[in-house]
């Protein structure tokens, strides 16, 4: 059998190869198909990378207390309603709290820096000595602001990587000063280089300032979430614990609703795990509906090439080829197609996702690969058993005579 | 006992509500190593007979035995089976596969026969060179004149060693020097203990059989013995 086999490899790439043009043009349908299946595989995974990176700069242990639920279905204007978070509650949940392990308040808007000739355009954080509890990344030059520089309103910052790159380069930014919008600011550290939070934007922009200085200078005004270190284990004891405090100090009577949100992380994973669905069931339905049409075109040219050697088909039957060798022999010639294109397709998906890799991250995982094989010879088994089924029944003599 | 024993056959084929009876109750008998010619006018049947005898076809009614093997009852794989390792067709056009050297058509019933790769390289140049095309091996067929297509096609033919040569009009498509060494091959063939089947309308083509049978409408109506050559 291993014979046949062989030889009905041999035959088929031969015919493969004798049609060029039409192989090629037959093939594209397939290249397209398995391209896109792979790149949405490996875009998908990528997805999952950098969303899983993301999120563990968040912190599983956080619980973030703002006015508005991070994936709510609420009004604006209901948010805009609702009373604010106050400085003044840090305290008393400090106060209150036993699960807390650190408390930090966030204001953030956006401002200009500046170092000479130099400005940019990014968002300043004010908060409290806590802060770095609160978030993933370190500190890699310098230091962190104290209790005291916070009370006191020191005009200090911390900067982010990228800041940092874009304004001293090499040189030692600790001990120099920086304007941010035209106030001048003393570098005190630097963050550990973090990139884009879900590819979206990029963290490493940021500066930080004590929460005392950004509200004199910026004002009391806009928006503040807390930020809550609860130990790993406790988050549900945690969680009913900072309600229960929160609704204690909005003075909410029981039958009343939370006028506030406690956030979590897990509210993005479920987020995006519908957002994943939604974008893998799209994709998989197109991907799918190019690989039929490649394949009806592979079924096609089965037909034709059928058609064409019919006479052969019928000098084989004479000397002897049984129906299932003649069905082989053009099964083979479909899958050979198919497999070739997915080859093809394969090593483009490879290189696109390596550049592409440059932006966003993706790679092309060994599963993902044999799957796309797999699937390319299922495409060429099913779009070549009609026309190989035909072949294999033909009349002897008909054929023979077949001009 | 008789090689192929055909007994009463009929093919009757239906043509817009019209029968055709291309085979009118054959019988026949034809031994191992017998010369034989089949001769009629066009649609006399010598065709369907043909197609017939090397299992290509089976008959309407009436008994078709190979070797004592009732033929009319095997399935397709079977009389496959026959054809590859029983039977060589040569035809009129040659029908060699045009994309692959004489060495490689030669090869191919042995494909289908299953066997060895450097099997098949040793048994395919031995049938090139019964043939006289030894130095011939690595050409394509548009690269061979007719009088060599055909002897390649008769290299395939023989190359499974089949006990029997269905020969379909063989000089049919060739100059009269070409066609006078085919049947030279054809003769040497049978005296090396082969059965040779013709089929010609060209009467010295037939004479070089030992047994003629001329068909008229479906039915023999001569079976000749020739003594003397």
């Amino acid at each position: 059998m291993i014979q046949l086999f062989l030889e009905n490899f041999f035959i088929s790439l031969a015919a493969v190869f004798a049609n060029k043009t039409r192989s090629m043009l037959t093939a594209l349908g397939i290249i397209i198909g398995i391209v896109s299946v792979t790149m949405m595989g490996t875009l998908i995974s990528g997805l999952d990378k950098t969303f899983e990176s993301s999120m563990s700069w968040l912190g599983k242990d956080i619980l973030y207390v703002s006015r508005y639920e991070w994936f709510g279905d609420m009004e604006w204007w209901e948010v805009r309603n609702r009373p604010r978070i106050r400085p003044e509650f840090v305290d008393k949940i400090r106060e209150r709290s036993k699960y807390a392990l650190a408390v930090a308040p966030v204001m953030q808007r956006g401002a200009s820096l500046s170092l000479g000739e130099k400005e940019t355009r990014t968002e300043i954080f004010g908060t409290n000595e806590d802060y770095m509890e609160t978030i993933t990344t370190n500190i890699i030059q310098g230091r962190f602001f104290s209790k005291n520089e916070d009370r006191s309103g020191a005009r200090v910052t911390v900067i982010g990587d990228g800041i940092k790159e874009a304004f001293f380069g090499e040189n030692d930014p600790i001990n120099q000063y920086i304007k941010i919008d035209n106030i001048k600011f003393r570098v005190i550290g630097v963050l550990e280089k973090q990139g884009k939070f879900l590819g979206l934007f990029s963290v490493d922009k940021q500066a930080i300032l004590p929460i005392g200085a950004y509200n004199r200078i910026f004002s009391k005004r806009g928006w503040m979430r807390l930020s809550i270190k609860i130990p790993e284990n406790k988050i549900e004891e945690g969680l009913d614990e900072i309600s229960s405090i929160m609704r204690h100090i909005r003075g909410l009577k029981p039958d009343q609703k939370n006028d506030f949100a406690i956030n979590q992380t897990k509210a993005f994973e479920k987020n995006y795990n519908t957002l994943k669905l939604a974008i893998g069931g799209t994709g998989t339905f197109i991907t799918l509906l190019s690989l039929i049409v490649g394949g009806i075109g592979v079924m096609n040219i089965m037909f034709v090439s059928v058609k064409e050697r019919t006479r052969e088909i019928g000098v084989r039957k004479a000397i002897g080829a049984t129906k299932g060798m003649i069905l082989g022999q053009f099964l083979m010639e479909a899958v050979s197609i198919c497999l070739i294109a997915g080859l093809i397709g394969l090593s483009i998906s490879y290189i696109l996702s390596v550049l592409l890799n440059e932006i966003f991250p993706s790679t092309l995982d060994l599963g993902l690969a044999l799957f796309s094989i797999l699937m390319s010879i299922i495409v060429g088994v099913i779009s070549g058993v009609i026309p190989s089924y035909q072949a294999a029944n033909l009349d002897p003599i008909d054929s023979l005579r077949y001009e | 006992m008789a090689l192929i024993a055909l007994k009463s056959i009929y093919k009757i084929y239906n043509v817009g509500g019209e029968e055709v009876r291309a085979l009118d109750g054959i019988d026949l008998n034809i031994k191992e190593n017998e010369y034989l010619a089949i001769m009629g006018p066009s649609g006399s049947g010598k065709s369907t007979l043909m197609n017939m005898i090397g299992c290509l076809d089976t008959p309407s009614s009436g008994i078709y035995q190979f070797e004592g093997e009732m033929v009319q009852e095997m399935d397709d794989d079977q009389l496959a089976s026959i054809r590859n390792r029983k039977i060589g067709f040569v035809f009129q056009t040659f029908n060699l596969l045009p994309k692959s050297t004489a060495q490689h058509n030669v090869e191919i019933p042995l494909v289908y026969g299953n066997i060895r790769k450097v099997e098949r390289i040793k048994m395919a140049a031995k049938a090139l060179e019964d043939v006289g095309l030894a130095d011939r091996m690595h050409h394509k067929p548009n690269e061979l004149s007719g009088g060599q297509r055909q002897r390649v096609a008769i290299a395939r033919a023989l190359v499974n060693r089949p006990s029997i040569i269905l020969a379909d009009e063989p000089t049919g498509n060739l100059d009269s020097k070409s066609g006078h060494e085919i049947m030279g091959i054809l003769d040497r063939l049978y005296q090396d203990g082969n059965t040779i089947i013709l089929v010609t309308h060209e009467d010295d083509i037939a004479q070089h059989a030992r047994r003629i049978i001329r068909l008229f409408d479906g039915k023999i109506i001569e079976d000749s013995e020739i003594k003397e050559k």
